[in-house]
């Protein structure tokens, strides 16, 4: 069986699950939709060379930019949702500018304090944003429906998957992965640094923007705390981590392991399964440090080449 | 025609100057030798021209166009290639991804025609293992993705930093068999070397630096038999 029926069979699967599933497991896999597609936006920008701290960042700027123009503006929810995206684009845009200048971990420990900043400007600004208590919509996305939702977020994230899959095929891969092998090389090979860095963090964020406008619609209800929480930045890295980095299938694989452990986990451990989750991060990134995805797939090709060289003597 | 003309070029580092008010010309089709000792200020000379660091003074025209405050990467894409001393390959590409950088970039062609441009290259290179990982290639094959990718960008004037250092006679008298084959492309080459049976076969004029001044410049024959020049390489003493 070849990668592409595995894909078509896998696809199929996706487009009937609700048809099959009870609400619970459509909400399962809607949430690990989320974290899939802000794992992979992640990965992108790390193919780049810069460990980016901004994930939650630009879910949490998409989120209330989606909640004030519906209710505020009392735009249509789903016309707010490309709104998030542009307008975590936008800043985005306007901060790289300055954050695409820095390296290493002066990035990272910049983007990551933009996230603080994000929130306690939203805090601030209460007239507008509800403040520190947050707001809370009438009423959710298509009225709280499971499986449009869920529809909804299969729908994005197999575009992230899309976009994922174009920087690989495209001229943005060898731009990228040059840039993040050997900077100096690159730009002295006709490579735009910046242009590239700008392209990636950009189309990154719109991504995240969009994803937290999703899930702000989806719950309803927007709070400086859990709007801007880490979980949307640790979860993701985690994901691609244990998935295997540089790729569009790790952070996917590591996404539905993650997401399907942590639920099974919550069931069985109520209480302490966060510790569990943990143990199993650290063993498979100690055991498997190019991930799950690169590790198997390595196992694999050295057997069939053991079996050729059986079949030559 | 004149490629490469640099006027009073200077560069400081805080107190130190390590390129002083240099100025010289690289014709089409010329191969110029820049020799000197260790320190001397030859690989701050490529930095200044390809554009990996600015210039603190001075003008540096490209074919009569001030690129003086252009960015390495436009430079490279007008037509300024360089290699590095020590090889800077990209070690998650294979050997032809590596060259395909340069005309993907450098010349702005697609990934087809990229392709296909690299593996000219390749063969203009005799280079056989193009689909091998970076890390299962020999020195000389790494030397030739070096040369490789900054030919993928088609230059018109190439800085060759030292390639030769680390080959065995064998394998250097294949690379002048190379960059001869590319002054008949009428190319400008500047190439750095401690070698000095590369600088005498390949250069028909050699500068000389010191300190990052020109002591001595001419045909190879006059600059070596040069005073100054022989007590700049071996001391006051001999």
């Amino acid at each position: 069986m070849n990668s592409k029926n595995i894909i078509l069979i896998l696809l199929a699967i996706a487009l009937v699950f609700p048809l099959f599933a009870g609400p619970y497991f459509v909400n399962v896999l809607t949430t690990i939709f989320v974290f899939l597609a802000l794992s992979l936006s992640w990965d992108m920008m790390l193919r780049t060379g810069q460990l980016s701290f901004g994930t939650a960042a630009f879910f949490g700027l998409g989120a209330y930019a989606s909640a004030i123009t519906v209710l505020k503006l009392g735009w249509n929810p789903l016309f707010s949702i490309v709104i998030g995206g542009l307008f975590a684009g936008l800043i985005s845009y306007i901060l790289g500018y300055a954050v695409l200048k820095l390296r290493e971990i002066y990035f990272s420990i910049t983007t990551l304090a933009i996230t603080s900043v994000f929130s306690v400007i939203i805090r601030n600004m209460s007239d507008l944003t509800g403040g520190a208590g947050g707001a809370t919509f009438k009423s959710a996305i298509f009225n709280g429906d499971p499986t449009k939702i869920y529809y909804l977020l299969l729908f994005l994230t197999l575009v992230v998957i899309g976009i994922s899959e174009w920087f690989k095929r495209s001229k943005i891969h060898f731009a990228i992965n040059s840039i993040r092998n050997d900077e100096v090389t690159a730009k002295s090979s006709g490579i735009d640094v910046f242009k590239y860095l700008l392209l990636v963090f950009v189309i990154t964020s719109i991504i995240q923007g969009v994803i937290g406008a999703v899930y702000a619609q989806q719950y309803a209800f927007v709070e400086p705390e859990s709007t801007f929480s880490l979980n949307f930045l640790l979860l993701p890295i985690a994901m691609a981590l244990v998935g295997g980095i540089y790729s569009t299938n790790g952070p996917i694989i590591g996404a539905f392991i993650l997401g399907i452990i942590s639920e099974y986990l919550k069931l069985i451990i109520p209480y302490g399964h966060l510790i569990v989750y943990g143990l199993i991060i650290v063993i498979v990134v100690l055991y498997m440090p190019s991930g799950i995805y690169k590790t198997v797939k390595g196992k694999m090709l050295t057997n069939n080449g053991r079996r050729e060289s059986y079949d030559h003597t | 025609m004149t490629t490469l003309k640099t006027d009073n070029i200077v560069k400081k580092f805080g107190g130190l100057t390590a390129v002083n008010k240099l100025s010289f010309s690289v014709d089409k089709g010329e191969i110029l030798g820049i020799i000197g000792p260790n320190g001397a200020g030859k690989t701050t000379v490529i930095n200044l021209i390809a554009g990996t660091l600015p210039v603190s003074e001075g003008k540096i025209y490209f074919s009569e166009t001030d690129v003086t405050n252009k960015a390495p990467h436009i430079r490279n894409q007008m037509g300024i290639a360089r290699t590095f001393q020590t090889v800077r390959p990209l070690k998650d590409f294979t050997a032809i991804e590596n060259i395909m950088v340069g005309s993907l970039f450098g010349q702005k062609k697609d990934l087809k025609a990229g392709r296909e441009y690299a593996e000219e290259i390749a063969q203009l290179l005799n280079f056989k293992n193009i689909n091998k990982p970076i890390d299962e290639l020999t020195v000389l094959e790494l030397k030739k993705i070096e040369i490789g990718r900054a030919l993928a960008s088609k230059p018109d004037l190439l800085f060759l930093d030292e390639v030769m250092a680390g080959l065995n006679s064998e394998e250097i008298w294949e690379l002048i068999e190379i960059v001869r084959k590319l002054q008949q492309q009428e190319m400008a080459i500047c190439v750095v070397e401690h070698i000095m049976k590369v600088v005498k076969e390949l250069t028909s004029n050699v500068v000389v630096l010191e300190n990052g001044q020109i002591i001595a410049e001419g045909p190879y024959e006059e600059v070596s038999a040069d005073e100054q020049v022989i007590a700049a390489y071996l001391g006051e003493d001999y």
